[in-house]
């Protein structure tokens, strides 16, 4: 392991506490009988707070809750690309950066980007960039920048339905929203938008898995798919289905938050 | 006319306020941005706050872990500050390492937290040379508009404050901690160090609370740490214009009066977050 | 990724050709490009394979060590796995040019295999939180012709079950410390089961159609593709949009079911094919790097 020098160390080893929990309140299954918390019901999302412009540096930012898990995004840009040996200048690059807060998650993580945040950097990319006129940005990036400050559940799903809030705040155009949402396969049972405990939950059930769609809701468009666990073929495709039902049901919500920017940003100047 | 003004000839038009004795944002000199406070919004992380100075807006959450005591203090527990600077905060930073300033800025906490004990470090042993408590404070800049320290400091002790502690055991027959997260407790908070920063516009002008566009035009920058019994803990000038030491006396008296209006928002948002439970 | 220019002109001949499902090279869309598997071909390895796919060359090699398992799931062994785009396959590899693509197929390499069934982790443990087999699985690109992912799982398939890891022997002595033994013998060794291993089918978004193993020519017409990694029962493990285009919902369905149509057919042959590779046993000529 390298030293990171540029950061105040702690002990070379630290463990989390919830290593050493009595064996009996480890986290539990995903339970059949049981309801969902808040007496959501299995094909609930959770309540969802939106916000856009919160980040006064920013081109265009937005801030995002849905039950505990919170994101904030902003974008800068677009500005002249930091690559120059790409092939293809004609249209726009989108960067993105997504990152999980080290205090976010029930285990402390590491300030240095891991494999996971990359991957979850690639795959928000590529969420957006069909949602993005990139060709209208020739030769230039627009960077976006996804913080989750508590993860619980579903951060990938919404930090696509986040970023794209905040292109649409920064002004960069669009063919559409990008609308994300995720979904928790147990046996026969689907959990929409499933919080951490849901997510991560162990389950033996042979048919069982975690999906996330990104969806344009106006051109009926998936931009993002995502899938893991093991499932058979036509629950997989059930679950598609569904997710895209939950993006549209998160549409009005984002839709207002958008408006509201825009009104604001429109307001004619005070009269003196 | 004035949009132009600001953008062509920043210095003069910031020094045309100032000869009025206001700033551009319509604060008086000596007047700090609205500060707001938010408490334990974090549920995942074992303390947390967020503080908004004006725009600027700063995010701790700590996260305790076990760890074995060094051999040269096997009587004390850890407490690691860190500060980052994410591209999200301004287009300043880049993404990677921590940049010059934000490594400064943990530094700074660090040092703070040292000299000024703000929690004794011996609280957080569990047991002598075997185990004892890691707090890793992390601090997350979401908006940077200038006097990030004096946020930082904030959010530090807000969050603090704010962290609970489940109780430790040690099983002596498998020598293995045990866990108990239903009783929590939390930390004594030994001191309630406040920092207040200054900017100096033209060696002479000083101004509270600079935004990032006065931080980038002033001459001189203070930071100015002061504890809740007027003791000064910390006084940082890295460089720039020299000042005479009454103009100084002024800063950490300013800094004595920042301290009780701090600590009092702290107590009040701690206190409505209890009774709203 | 190692890509190619194409004209529009060719652009519009390769569309048109999918569509009267006829590919440049007289494919049919849902066929394979001829395939060529050779097992145990690097000697100082536990386990590795070779596969070529039309031009897309792949070698696999497999080690397995000692080490400790993760908290978490004291009772497992685990599986790393590291992806080197050697510059010998395109240019644009050269220096760090691989890294990125390197980093991204094995991130979807973890994910395909993150699941319980895929292959049997309690048997790599030798002593539940003390020691547990890791086994390496490094995927070396001597050429790119497109379709890496397919390739490369069929290629890990393979050398997985061509993995021999030596038996150990946990002895206790008096004081209750344990020491770890290893078999003497070279042939007392455990095998891995790889009945549950799955494929990666890469389905290439061409038109209106879509297509199975897509050379470079073809991926270059296409915006979006499908990965679908499934195992022999037809259990879905891992499914990815990958590229910058949109899909639609309904196409999304075809593909899936397409994927798991195709991911289904290729699990039985190659079981047969390795099988009857191992029974020719020590006979067999070894074919090596210059078939």
């Amino acid at each position: 392991m390298p030293v990171d020098n540029k950061r105040v160390r702690g002990p070379e080893i630290s463990q989390s506490p919830l290593l050493f929990l009595p064996p009996d309140s480890q986290i539990s299954k995903v339970s059949s009988s049981s309801g969902r918390q808040g007496a959501r019901g299995n094909g609930d999302i959770r309540p969802l707070f939106a916000r856009c412009g919160l980040v006064s540096q920013a081109k265009g930012s937005a801030y995002l809750e849905a039950g505990n898990t919170k994101i904030i995004c902003s974008v800068y840009g677009p500005r002249e690309t930091e690559r120059k040996d790409e092939t293809d200048m004609k249209s726009g690059r989108l960067v993105c950066d997504f990152r999980l807060a080290p205090f976010s998650c029930p285990k402390r993580g590491a300030w240095i980007q891991n494999a996971e945040e990359r991957d979850l950097s690639t795959a928000l990319a590529e969420s957006l960039q069909p949602g993005a006129c990139l060709h209208r940005y020739p030769r230039a990036q627009v960077d976006v920048n996804v913080v989750v400050l508590e993860n619980d559940g579903s951060a990938l799903a919404h930090a696509v339905t986040c970023a794209s809030m905040a292109l649409a705040d920064a002004g960069i155009e669009m063919y559409d929203t990008v609308l994300g949402c995720a979904l928790r396969q147990d046996e026969e049972r689907c959990l929409v938008d499933p919080d951490l405990a849901e997510e991560r939950a162990e389950s033996s059930a042979e048919n069982q898995g975690r999906v996330v769609v990104a969806l344009l809701p106006n051109l009926n468009q998936i931009s993002g798919l995502q899938a893991d666990g093991e499932m058979r073929e036509d629950s997989l495709t059930a679950a598609v289905r569904t997710c895209v039902e939950g993006c549209h049901r998160l549409y009005p919500v984002v839709q207002q938050a958008i408006l509201r920017a825009v009104k604001k940003k429109a307001a004619p100047p005070p009269e003196k | 006319m004035a949009a132009g003004f600001k953008t062509a000839e920043p210095l003069e038009y910031h020094r045309s306020f100032l000869k009025e004795s206001c700033r551009p944002d319509g604060r008086d000199l000596g007047e700090f941005r609205p500060t707001t406070l938010n408490i334990g919004s974090i549920s995942t992380a074992d303390g947390s706050a967020l503080v908004k100075i004006g725009n600027t807006t700063v995010v701790c959450g700590i996260k305790a872990e076990l760890a074995m005591p060094t051999v040269d203090a096997p009587d004390k527990g850890y407490i690691v500050p860190n500060v980052d600077l994410p591209p999200l905060c301004s287009s300043r930073f880049r993404p990677g390492p921590p940049g010059e300033q934000a490594q400064a800025a943990s530094q700074f906490l660090a040092d703070i937290i040292d000299d000024s004990n703000i929690i004794k470090k011996e609280d957080l042993c569990i047991e002598k040379s075997k185990l004892c408590w890691v707090l890793y404070c992390d601090i997350m800049c979401l908006d940077y508009d200038g006097n990030l320290l004096d946020a930082c400091i904030i959010t530090l002790l807000a969050a603090l404050k704010n962290a609970q502690l489940p109780t430790v055991t040690i099983n002596k027959e498998k020598d293995l901690p045990e866990v108990d997260t239903q009783h929590k407790r939390h930390l004594h908070i030994n001191k309630h160090p406040v920092s207040s920063s200054f900017a100096v516009f033209d060696d002479e002008v000083i101004i509270v609370d600079p935004t990032t566009e006065e931080e980038s035009l002033a001459t001189a920058l203070i930071t100015a740490v002061t504890d809740e019994d007027d003791q000064l803990c910390a006084f940082h000038k890295p460089g720039g214009s020299s000042l005479s030491a009454e103009k100084l006396h002024d800063c950490i008296s300013r800094a004595v009066t920042r301290n009780r209006e701090i600590n009092k928002l702290i107590d009040k948002v701690t206190k409505s977050i209890k009774s709203s439970k | 990724m190692a890509t190619v220019q194409v004209g529009e002109a060719e652009k519009v001949y390769i569309m048109h050709g999918v569509r009267d499902d006829l590919r440049v090279d007289g494919r049919g869309c849902e066929d394979y490009r001829h395939m060529e598997i050779e097992t145990d071909v690097v000697s100082n390895t536990d386990g590795s394979a070779k596969v070529s796919l039309g031009q897309t060359d792949i070698l696999v090699g497999i080690k397995a060590e000692i080490g400790k398992p993760k908290p978490m799931v004291p009772d497992e062994g685990y599986l790393e796995f590291f992806v080197d785009c050697s510059a010998n396959a395109t240019p644009e590899f050269e220096g760090r040019g691989g890294e990125e693509l390197g980093v991204e197929l094995s991130n979807n390499l973890y994910k395909v295999f993150n699941n319980k069934h895929s292959l049997d982790l309690r048997s790599l443990c030798i002593c539940p939180g003390e020691h547990c087999w890791v086994l390496y699985v490094d995927v070396l690109l001597l050429q790119c012709d497109g379709n890496l992912f397919d390739a490369m799982s069929i290629a890990i398939k393979a050398a997985l079950f061509n993995t021999r890891i030596p038996k150990v022997h946990i002895s206790e002595d008096e004081e209750g410390g344990k020491e770890i033994e290893l078999s003497d013998d070279p042939y007392d060794c455990m095998r891995l089961n790889v009945e549950n291993v799955p494929c990666i089918v890469t389905l290439c978004k061409i038109g209106h159609r879509h297509v199975v193993d897509a050379t470079l020519l073809e991926k270059a017409c296409s915006v979006a593709s499908l990965l679908i990694s499934v195992t022999h029962k037809g259990t879905v493990t891992c499914v990815r949009k990958l590229g910058g285009g949109s899909l639609d919902p309904d196409s999304i369905f075809e593909m899936t079911e397409t994927g798991k149509r195709v991911g289904k057919m290729v699990h039985a042959p190659l079981m047969e094919l390795l099988q009857k590779e191992e029974s020719l046993g020590r006979e067999r000529t070894k074919v090596g790097f210059l078939a």
